[in-house]
């Protein structure tokens, strides 16, 4: 007799089982079946292999691996793969997950400890999931004073920006979300977002610490915008363009890090201010003002932010590699894909499989992706590591610094890029293009 | 030392071991000459816990008091010269000189701790400043102890009734913290303090000062 | 309405531009402690600060308790430094019994005091260093602390509140192999205080925050009488342990570290540079200490103090710590007045923050040295 449940039979609980699979079955077949039917029905239906995908094919492609391979490919290039899996916000969050655990365990190195340990067995792998279920499964508290749909929507624009900033790096070639040719100036337009959501979340909360954060991160914020915008336009004259895309092209031969480092080195300062880590953690430096205008946020709206300030953490990278490291660009060290599988199929014995549609990606994207991920991750743990060895600024030390300091050497950066191009070195038409 | 609360050292000196541990637990109902012969078996002593060893008197804490001495004569009263420490009572009407006196004159300049002590007996609180020198190098290793009476009154009513006396933060700006914890732990007010109010114990404490002796601690 | 308040109440009046924070007692950066800060724009106009939410009566206590029963509660307020803050009882309660303490003991007294100085410093180092929002140097010297609690526990046999001096000496005798194990480990805590300098003290974002913030002057430092390191990080050469040697100090060999800037920068450095001291008295004491001998003098069971005062001091982590009390003939004390460092540095609190930018705030707070347990005691 379980003390759990006192009333248990395990002939009823099987008996609920059997009752259980008959409605489903029953309203899956008198409504879900008809509604997949009537979808369909709207939808414009890819052909695949010469046919017209059906309903009737796309439900046998479980048992034809024939069929199986060309629909997943056919998949993967429409819109929403791009949005939710692979450059876009699921591929972004996996590196974000990846990079909150990296972070973990590498300021753990630095200060002589062990980081997460236990959690996964092997070296607290699945430290991250634990931390995720929690935040899940603690409760949203609301402070009672609080302007509330400000306060809902603060977390969930927060995540809706970062997504729009990743949704803008181009991963590999032809692998972006959102390619506007004006992509830069996209990317500054969703950077501007972020002081305005802490300014109202912090508003919104009512509360003076979140007040005094919020009101920390708006100037802190704009006075690193600036600096970080005229860090980026030498770039923008070198290349002659602002699409993201062909800003990586023109990297072919040489990084524009070689060319421009006064800006990569003011981007990267800037970022920092922008991403509020240590050393410019002013809106949330704790043992101020409490946690800044994260102050209020519980459960999961808080486990939002964290998501989103990671993924800009990987936004910001991938920016930083676009720029400045020449983006996907590497040489070529993907194996191609082996020509007999895709002509004779693979032999086992006497069994020869023939799988129509391979490869899924071609070598170009794949190399292209490995060489951004390498480059990303680089960089991402560069900006991890003043955690470990800085302490926080004052605010006005912060200030002073992206007011007077960084603008200063961001003109100075857009002279050099001017020298350049004026003098005939770079750019359009000049000598090493 | 002169206090009100001498009527203890009469007391019986056997009275004093009974809450010793087991091994010199004695039966109640043993007469004094027996109780002594007891813990003779047992090899201990009675005699008096504190040697009294007269100590020569030091030269140069001599000449502070006799400084201070010759200034106020009879307003105040030298305790003891001990070496490196010198104590001095005084009036509470003459504190505030007497205290000009040894920050200008004796270079003391600070405070290092002001400590109330209620003898409830005698009806009164001592208040004793216990003070230091920084700035003078051959104070470095003296503290004068700076003592005052105030009366006490049996039902406190901090703030509002006799139990007061000048503060000497004007002379000494180190007593700040120290005399607001001397209020709200004995109920002394200090005239003239600028800002007397509780530091330790919270706003809505409504029992008498708690380090009056007639405050119990529960259970004891 | 004008309502006439009872003395100690008042109230307050409020201004627009005048915003009013409370830090703590649940704030990360106040400790157990509240200090009620007005804040105009980034600048601080005014501190109030509000202790005693640790207030235990400790004094009150050690009424009711004879001089041996006072030894465990009396460590109780600053449990990282409970070696130094029980000193000061000992020395006065000896010298109110007449006590004699054997000359062995004397020296591992030294020892403990000055490996649970260590202690002390280092775990005020670490949350020196998480205020300030360097993360590494809460680890590094939290781990570090590790070594000297060791010590101490193979010493006393507890890990922080040792309870190890008592009056007539200390309560047990060393472990035989400490002194090559304690040599060594205080060679290794040198080589590691090194690396600090590197990643904390000569860190320029440290430097840019710190030096020049929170100014008390020479002449300030004495009138507010403050004591330990922010008086000597003030220009004040005054170490208890110099100018009124207690036990054996006077034959040891260190030196008072004194600073002239008597800014944040200086009043952090302080206690680290005193560190190597630490380590150099320790190396000292173990060279000069008796090899063998008696480490207590029995007391008589329940011994009375005489109709006598006694005040005591010594230097802790946080300055001189002083012990005043009065006894009357009876086995309880009839006043324990503790005079501690932290409670005397406080009053520099609402000095050095006014004007201050709120940003500056943890580094001049926790720069004071100020430990609110013992401050409340």
């Amino acid at each position: 007799m379980s003390t759990i449940a006192p009333q248990f039979r395990l002939s009823r609980f099987i008996a609920s089982l059997f009752d259980l699979i008959f409605w489903v079955l029953l309203i899956f077949s008198l409504v879900g079946l008809p509604i997949v039917f009537i979808i369909l029905f709207y939808i414009k239906l890819p052909i695949i292999n010469g046919q017209l995908m059906t309903p009737y094919l796309s439900m046998t492609w479980m048992a034809d691996p024939s069929r199986t391979l060309p629909i997943v490919k056919n998949f993967i290039h429409t819109t929403i793969f791009r949005v939710m899996v692979f450059p876009g916000f699921g591929f972004a969050a996996l590196l974000a997950a990846a990079t909150i655990f990296v972070e973990r365990k590498f300021l753990a190195k630095i200060q002589l400890r062990v980081g997460p340990l236990y959690c996964g067995k092997i070296e607290g792998i699945l430290q991250l999931m634990g931390d995720g279920f929690k935040l899940m499964s603690k409760e949203i508290i609301i402070p009672a004073k609080a302007d509330k749909p400000i306060f809902w929507m603060g977390p969930l624009l927060f995540v809706g920006a970062a997504g729009a900033f990743v949704s803008l790096i181009p991963v590999a070639p032809g692998w972006v979300v959102a390619n506007p040719n004006v992509g830069l100036l996209a990317v500054f337009a969703v950077i501007g977002f972020f002081p305005i959501i802490a300014v109202l979340t912090a508003w919104a909360a009512n509360s003076k610490w979140t007040f005094i954060g919020g009101l920390r991160a708006l100037h802190q914020m704009v006075a690193f915008e600036i600096p970080l915008i005229l860090s980026l336009l030498g770039v923008v004259i070198l290349s002659g363009s602002l699409n993201l895309s062909q800003i990586v092209e023109s990297q072919q031969h040489f990084w524009w890090i070689t060319f421009v480092p006064i800006g990569a080195i003011v981007f990267f300062i800037t970022i920092f201010a922008e991403l509020e880590r240590i050393p410019f953690d002013l809106p949330e430096a704790e043992s101020e003002i409490v946690a800044g205008w994260l102050t209020e946020f519980s459960g999961m709206m808080y486990g939002l932010i964290q998501l989103g300030t990671y993924l800009k953490l990987y936004a910001f990278a991938g920016l930083f590699v676009v720029l400045f490291l020449g983006g996907w660009n590497g040489p070529m060290v993907w194996p191609p894909f082996p020509q007999d599988i895709i002509t004779n199929g693979i032999t086992i014995g006497p069994v020869t499989a023939k799988f129509p549609g391979l490869p899924l990606f071609d070598q170009q994207m794949l190399n292209g992706t490995l060489w951004f991920v390498i480059k990303t991750v680089g960089v991402i743990l560069l900006i991890l590591l003043p955690r470990g060895v800085f302490p926080r600024v004052r605010m006005d030390i912060a200030l002073h610094t992206g007011w007077y300091k960084l603008i200063g050497l961001a003109f100075i950066n857009i002279f050099i890029a001017l020298g350049l191009l004026y003098a005939g070195v770079l750019g359009p038409g000049g000598l090493l293009q | 030392m002169s206090s009100g609360t001498e009527k203890d050292e009469v007391k019986d000196t056997t009275e004093e071991h009974s809450a010793n541990s087991d091994d010199t637990s004695r039966p109640d109902s043993m007469s004094k000459d027996e109780a002594i012969k007891f813990y003779e078996t047992k090899g201990l002593d009675l005699s008096p816990d504190v040697p009294t060893k007269p100590k020569p008197i030091p030269e140069f804490e001599k000449s502070m008091a006799d400084k201070i001495s010759s200034k106020f004569g009879d307003a105040i009263h030298i305790d003891y010269i001990r070496s490196d420490r010198i104590r001095v009572t005084t009036k509470r009407e003459n504190i505030v000189d007497v205290a000009k006196f040894i920050r200008d004159e004796l270079r003391y300049d600070h405070a290092e701790s002001v400590s109330g002590v209620d003898y409830p007996d005698s009806r009164e609180i001592e208040v004793v400043y216990h003070l230091g020198s920084y700035t003078d190098e051959k104070l470095g290793r003296q503290i004068f102890a700076l003592a005052t009476r105030v009366p006490r009154e049996d039902i406190p009513n901090p703030g509002s009734d006799t139990t007061r006396m000048p503060s000497l933060r004007d002379v000494f700006y180190s007593v700040e913290f120290h005399e607001r914890e001397c209020f709200e732990m004995f109920g002394v007010y200090f005239e003239g303090h600028p800002d007397m109010r509780r530091l330790l114990l919270p706003e809505d404490w409504a029992d008498i000062p708690p380090f009056r002796k007639d405050f119990k601690i529960k259970g004891r | 309405m004008t309502t006439q308040l009872p003395p100690g109440m008042h109230l307050e009046t409020v201004d627009d531009k005048i915003m009013t924070l409370n830090v703590g007692p649940q704030h990360p950066g106040s400790g157990h402690m509240r200090l009620i800060i007005k804040v105009d724009g980034d600048y601080i106009v005014s501190c109030d600060p509000d202790p005693g939410y640790v207030h235990r009566g400790e004094e009150k206590m050690a009424e009711y308790r004879n001089y041996i029963q006072n030894i465990p509660h009396l460590e109780r307020p600053v449990i990282h430094d409970s070696s130094n803050i029980l000193y000061p009882y000992c020395l006065g309660v000896e010298e109110l019994l007449g006590i004699e303490v054997p000359e062995r003991a004397k020296y591992i007294r030294v020892i403990a005091a000055e490996l649970n100085r260590c202690v002390y410093i280092l775990y005020w180092l670490a949350i020196y260093g998480i205020f300030l929002g360097h993360s590494t140097m809460f680890m590094w010297p939290a781990g570090d602390r590790e070594l000297f609690i060791d010590l101490l526990e193979a010493m006393s046999g507890a890990r922080v509140t040792h309870a190890y001096l008592v009056p007539g000496g200390v309560r047990n005798d060393l472990p035989s192999n400490f002194e090559e194990r304690c040599l060594r480990q205080v060679a290794y805590f040198e080589k590691r205080l090194k690396e600090y300098e590197d990643i904390f003290y000569q860190n320029p974002l440290l430097k840019a925050r710190t030096e020049g913030s929170g100014i008390l002057s020479r002449t300030d430092a004495i009138r507010l009488g403050t004591t330990g390191s922010v008086l000597r990080a003030s220009g004040v050469d005054f170490d208890v342990r110099k100018k009124e040697p207690y036990d054996v100090y006077e034959n040891l060999d260190f030196q008072t570290v004194v600073m002239k800037e008597g800014d944040s920068y200086a009043r952090s450095r302080i206690p680290y540079l005193e560190m190597f001291e630490s380590c150099r008295i320790i190396k000292d004491a173990l060279k000069k200490m008796p090899k063998s001998g008696s480490v207590r003098t029995k007391l008589k069971p329940n011994p009375k103090g005489g109709n006598d005062e006694v005040y005591r001091r010594v230097e802790s982590g946080r300055g001189a710590i002083g012990y005043y009390i009065v006894s009357n003939n009876r086995p309880e004390p009839y006043r324990v007045k503790i005079s501690v460092g932290s409670f005397r540095n406080l009053i520099c609190m609402p000095y050095l923050l006014k004007g201050e930018k709120l940003g500056n705030m943890p580094a001049v707070y926790w720069g004071l040295n100020y430990w609110p347990v013992e401050a409340d005691r």
